[in-house]
């Protein structure tokens, strides 16, 4: 049984600061073990300016056993797969520690999107790109942000649309878009170019 | 010849008050056999003084039936030969107040009589009473004018055997701690308190004849110890566990503990808020202390694994928890 008093007192702790912070936490249903919390990208890395969204699971034995985390928005990380979002962190595993919170949990989530640990990878493919071609990598991760962990800007989709309407074939438009980072501009001037 | 017998003197007028003399002979020895307790210890600060007349007096404890004060009596005598009337008051004085401090006595000597062998003795033996209290002498020559009649000695013995009592059996929780822990200065200043506080009695009978110093007494010392922290420290020594040390662990726990624990989020106990299981000084509740040791057994503050509670100091610190719970509830 989940320590409700304690996770109630965890979101209200947490929604305090959420301005400062950038980080929230909020029930996904109202039995408090189903959460949905959000960090932002940090300021200098690709995924700045997105918002990411975690799926938290709280089990049983929370806060002794460690909450069960995922990315719920597709992330571009050597440390998070591609595919279903799962995190690979030490202290979401034998690392846990009561101490902890979900808060904190999430912090070091943000922290790991900034220095992410491709010698210990969750997704071998992502980390393979991080060593041997950095600037890739970076470019497909803005790419990803740029596409799912936006949602003020304009989508994907528009900006693909826009630009095939100039007379760009899609296919292509939509590997520029990629390349650049998701930045509409950059993809016409090196459609343009090349 | 003539100092056995005024001795002899001095001890018919007190055979007046024989039951009572019995009775206090009683809890001289009692109480001498704590005080050389800790003049073993302290006797290297006492002789510091140089003046030596210690060791005369503490032989004469033990030679002589009635105790201090006919021991003092008989040195003061031989020192000054003959008295006047008001020496005899003092005498009865000393019957009745023999179980106060000897610095006292021997304060209220030196401001009666010019002396100078008394005043030496006087000083040497404040020191091995290793009283602090500065105002005694003045205040005890006022008492002895005041006190002559029998019946006041008989109030004053029952007033100071109350509180002997009370304080012998804080004595043997001091005991207790000594073996503990063997640490002087900190035997020294319960002792030096203790004897404050008899000062207490004995003045307070003078005025309210109740109670100790009131804490709102304009006479009360500054250096006396709280009466409120002493009443709620637990008198019967059953289960207590090493009193001063609890005293002391107390006043950092309660300074450092946080009001909820971490884990659960549930308000911390007194037995909570004292309970340190780790070195690395994070505190939790038992609950989940007992849940942690239980899994995986590593404090969550430094991931460090608990000590064993058998030989460990977890369970010195469980203990010492437990018996400190005891003190609020009583």
């Amino acid at each position: 049984m989940v320590d409700f008093s304690r996770v109630q007192k965890e979101l209200q702790e947490c929604n305090k600061d959420i301005n400062v912070s950038g980080i929230s936490v909020n029930p996904k249903s109202d039995n408090l073990s189903n959460l949905i919390g959000t960090i932002t990208g940090p300021v200098g890395t690709p995924y700045e300016g997105g918002t990411f969204k975690i799926d938290i699971d709280l089990p049983g034995g929370y806060p002794f056993e460690p909450p069960k985390m995922k990315f719920a928005t597709k992330v571009w990380h050597p440390n998070i797969s591609s595919q279903s979002g799962a995190i690979c962190l030490d202290i979401l595993k034998d690392q846990w520690s009561p101490a902890l919170t979900i808060k904190t949990a999430l912090l070091s989530i943000q922290a790991l999107l900034s220095a992410p640990a491709p010698d210990d990878p969750q997704d071998a493919v992502v980390a393979q790109q991080y060593l041997k071609d950095y600037q890739t990598f970076a470019n497909t991760a803005r790419y990803w942000t740029e596409s799912f962990a936006k949602t003020s800007s304009a989508g994907v989709e528009e900006k693909v649309g826009k630009l095939a309407e100039m007379g760009f074939p899609e296919a292509l438009v939509r590997t520029t878009l990629e390349a650049v980072g998701g930045d509409e501009n950059l993809a016409l001037e090196k459609l343009l170019s090349g | 010849m003539d100092v056995i017998s005024n001795s002899k003197d001095a001890n018919k007028k007190k055979r007046v008050n024989r039951s009572a003399k019995l009775k206090q002979s009683k809890l001289d020895v009692r109480r001498e056999q704590w005080l050389s307790q800790v003049k073993n210890k302290g006797s290297k600060e006492e002789n510091k003084g140089g003046v030596g007349a210690k060791v005369p007096v503490s032989d004469m404890h033990e030679g002589n039936e009635g105790g201090r004060g006919v021991a003092i009596a008989k040195l003061v005598i031989s020192a000054v030969g003959e008295e006047n009337e008001n020496e005899g008051l003092l005498m009865s004085d000393w019957d009745s107040p023999s179980n106060s401090p000897t610095s006292n006595m021997s304060c209220s000597l030196a401001s009666n009589m010019s002396n100078r062998s008394v005043i030496n003795f006087a000083g040497s033996s404040c020191r091995s009473s290793t009283s602090s209290s500065g105002g005694c002498g003045c205040f005890y020559s006022d008492m002895t004018e005041e006190d002559d009649g029998d019946d006041g000695c008989l109030d004053d013995w029952e007033a100071i055997a109350d509180a002997l009592a009370a304080e012998d059996v804080k004595n043997e929780c001091e005991n207790k701690t000594d073996e503990n822990e063997n640490e002087n200065g900190v035997e020294m200043s319960f002792e030096s308190e203790t004897e404050r506080v008899k000062e207490g009695v004995v003045e307070d009978r003078e005025k309210v004849n109740c109670r100790a110093w009131r804490p709102d007494d304009a006479y009360r010392p500054q250096g006396l110890p709280n009466l409120l922290k002493q009443n709620s420290f637990p008198m019967n020594s059953d289960r207590h566990y090493g009193g001063g040390t609890v005293w002391g662990f107390k006043n950092v726990g309660m300074s450092l503990a946080p009001l909820t624990c971490p884990i659960c989020c549930e308000d911390l106990d007194l037995t909570d808020s004292s309970f340190l299981p780790c070195p690395c000084g994070y505190r939790l509740c038992l609950f989940c202390y007992k849940r942690i040791f239980e899994d995986n057994g590593r404090c969550p503050g430094c991931r460090k694994q608990y000590e064993q509670p058998d030989q460990g100091n977890a369970n010195a610190a469980l203990k010492l928890a437990r018996s400190y719970s005891m003190i609020p509830r009583r």
